[in-house]
């Protein structure tokens, strides 16, 4: 399977703040993938430099293009959500439609007017009328109205309440994800897009710390709950986290001896948010 | 093309004021045609050909001033505004090119506008003609009902937009680049560059090189695009009550077609537009924050 896009090197400065630190990544078509890392990790560049939004150093191919040279044959084959709220205030909705159809070849009218439909927003408002949470489902709506192989989503929740944010994540998973199509997206609140995502990518001080899919995840690393008393044992088999939680010390391993573990605790694949805590403040090392 | 319309046409929903502004004023002057004094005294009664010519260029001057300053406050507003609002990261998100954007911006201040303009000044013009027509009476009837006179101003107006369009490319060239470049205050920074240069050039040089050059490029147009006195043979003298009075045979007799088109400046201002322009579409390319 060819990679959708593939990053060697990539890498970023803005003066001498360096954004992206010679990033390596890949992303497989048909996947689902979390793009997470702390503020000023370098996650909006990495999605600006994949949209072709930013000029960077390094290699860099999204769908076989190369981002800032070739945006605009990029855009119909990609879409993306660049933070919400970002649609101008004086555009009508049906405005926006008829724009989007002019102007993409790959847009499908038929299925923004069904999606807006499911809604409360009429086609004669403008987006300044609308609140927040409306916006992004006019925003949702043009977006999955366009037949793309990839939807990249930079905090596209940011600001909303959780019905909304509920909303969104459902109309994503439901009306919109099917094989052909790969969604990149990243979030503060991985939570709540755990459960959809099928590969992740930690990235930290503009260096990809993690790549993997959530089934190697799940072979590579183990988390255990041990009471007090067993956790020198516990270390002993060289955990890289460790965090006490009621009474009881969870110890995160890479490459667990699953069977001494099991000895001394209650054995768990890590969520995705643990996972992050215990990597990005235990050392990657 | 296709996108090219779809632009232009997000240009008007975006800009109201491009149509507002020219509505505007053609209202006011067909009210002030309607109740204002029609039956004027000019001291010397100019022949009613001549007050057909004044009355046309009249209108037309107005929304002509009218229409550069807005096209002015456009273009350093233009691409300011997609990333005030951040909807840059929406119109980029389609697959329309930076190029295109912004030819489309430019195309709107230099001939959309202009059109606009052109056919508000149009309308008012035959409005007013025909209210003062019938209340003034035939003396002032008989100076705007030419036909002549009225493909005369459709040629005036081509010419203005064409030559304005071509010697200004350098001012709107500069104003997009302040626009796609400015984190804020795009009045201010448009007019901050040229002036320090002009001051430290006075300071530290002594000489205003600089300034004449700026003159030359705001007010050059006229003399170049124009004939300010045409030659004899081109006034008609009328005696009227013992005054001879001078009157142009036709609009066209002030036009400098071959001289605008075959002045050195005319080009050499148009290849250093369309390097600004260049400027401005790479700075569109990389600026998406404010």
């Amino acid at each position: 399977m060819s990679a959708l896009i593939e990053a060697s090197d990539l890498t970023k400065k803005y003066g001498a703040h360096v954004a992206l630190d010679r990033a390596n990544f890949s992303v497989q078509a048909g996947r689902i993938v979390g793009l997470i890392g702390p503020n000023g990790a370098g996650k909006t560049t990495a999605l600006r430099a994949i949209l072709g939004l930013t000029a960077y150093e390094g290699q860099l191919k999204v769908l076989g293009r190369e981002p800032f040279r070739e945006r605009t044959k990029l855009m119909d084959d990609a879409c993306f959500i660049a933070d919400v709220a970002v649609l101008p205030a004086w555009l009508k909705v049906n405005d926006a439609i008829d724009f989007v159809a002019g102007v993409h070849p790959r847009f499908r009218r038929d299925r923004a007017a069904a999606l807006l439909a499911k809604t409360q927003i009429t086609g004669e408002r403008r987006m300044r009328e609308l609140s927040k949470g409306m916006k992004t489902q006019v925003h949702l709506a043009l977006t999955m109205a366009v037949d793309a192989k990839l939807l990249v989503l930079d905090e596209p929740t940011l600001g909303l309440d959780i019905l909304a944010r509920r909303a969104f994540y459902d109309a994503l998973v439901n009306d919109y994800m099917d094989d052909t199509r790969t969604i990149l997206i990243t979030t503060h609140q991985v939570e709540e897009i755990e459960n959809l995502l099928t590969d992740v990518l930690f990235i930290e001080k503009g260096r990809i710390v993690l790549d993997s899919s959530l089934e190697e995840i799940a072979t590579r690393y183990a988390a255990v709950a041990v009471a007090a008393d067993k956790s020198e044992a516990a270390r002993a088999e060289r955990p890289f986290y460790e965090r006490r939680m009621l009474g009881k010390i969870v110890l995160y391993y890479e490459h667990p001896n699953l069977e001494k573990l099991a000895e001394l605790g209650e054995v768990h694949t890590p969520s995705i948010s643990d996972l992050f805590v215990a990597k990005l403040s235990g050392g990657a090392q | 093309m296709n996108t090219t319309v779809w632009l232009v046409r997000r240009e008007f929903w975006e800009n109201r004021a491009i149509w507002l502004i020219p509505a505007v004023i053609g209202a006011l002057l067909v009210l002030a045609s309607l109740f204002g004094k029609v039956n004027l005294n000019l001291p010397a009664p100019l022949p009613a050909h001549a007050f057909g010519q004044l009355f046309m260029v009249t209108v037309a001057g107005t929304f002509f001033a009218v229409m550069s300053i807005y096209a002015t406050w456009y273009l350093l507003d233009c691409l300011y505004a997609d990333r005030r609002d951040r909807s840059v990261l929406f119109w980029k998100s389609l697959p329309i090119s930076d190029t295109t954007t912004v030819l489309s911006k430019l195309g709107t201040a230099l001939i959309v506008i202009p059109l606009v303009y052109f056919a508000a000044a149009d309308a008012t013009t035959l409005l007013m003609a025909f209210i003062v027509s019938v209340r003034g009476g035939s003396t002032i009837g008989a100076g705007v009902w030419h036909l002549d006179l009225w493909v005369q101003l459709q040629v005036l107006w081509m010419y203005l937009i064409v030559t304005t369009a071509i010697w200004y490319l350098p001012l709107a060239g500069y104003l997009l680049i302040v626009s796609a470049w400015a984190k804020r205050a795009v009045m201010l920074w448009s007019i901050l560059p040229p002036l320090a240069l002009l001051i430290a050039e006075r300071w530290f040089v002594g000489t205003h090189m600089v300034a004449r050059l700026l003159w030359e490029r705001m007010v050059g147009w006229v003399p170049l695009a124009f004939h300010v006195n045409p030659g004899d043979g081109l006034w008609v003298t009328t005696v009227v009550d013992n005054d001879t009075i001078r009157t142009p045979q036709s609009l066209w007799s002030f036009l400098n077609v071959t001289g605008f088109f075959s002045s050195p400046e005319t080009w050499l201002g148009a290849a250093a537009g369309a390097a600004l322009i260049i400027g401005a579409i790479q700075l569109r390319l990389r600026r998406t924050e404010i």
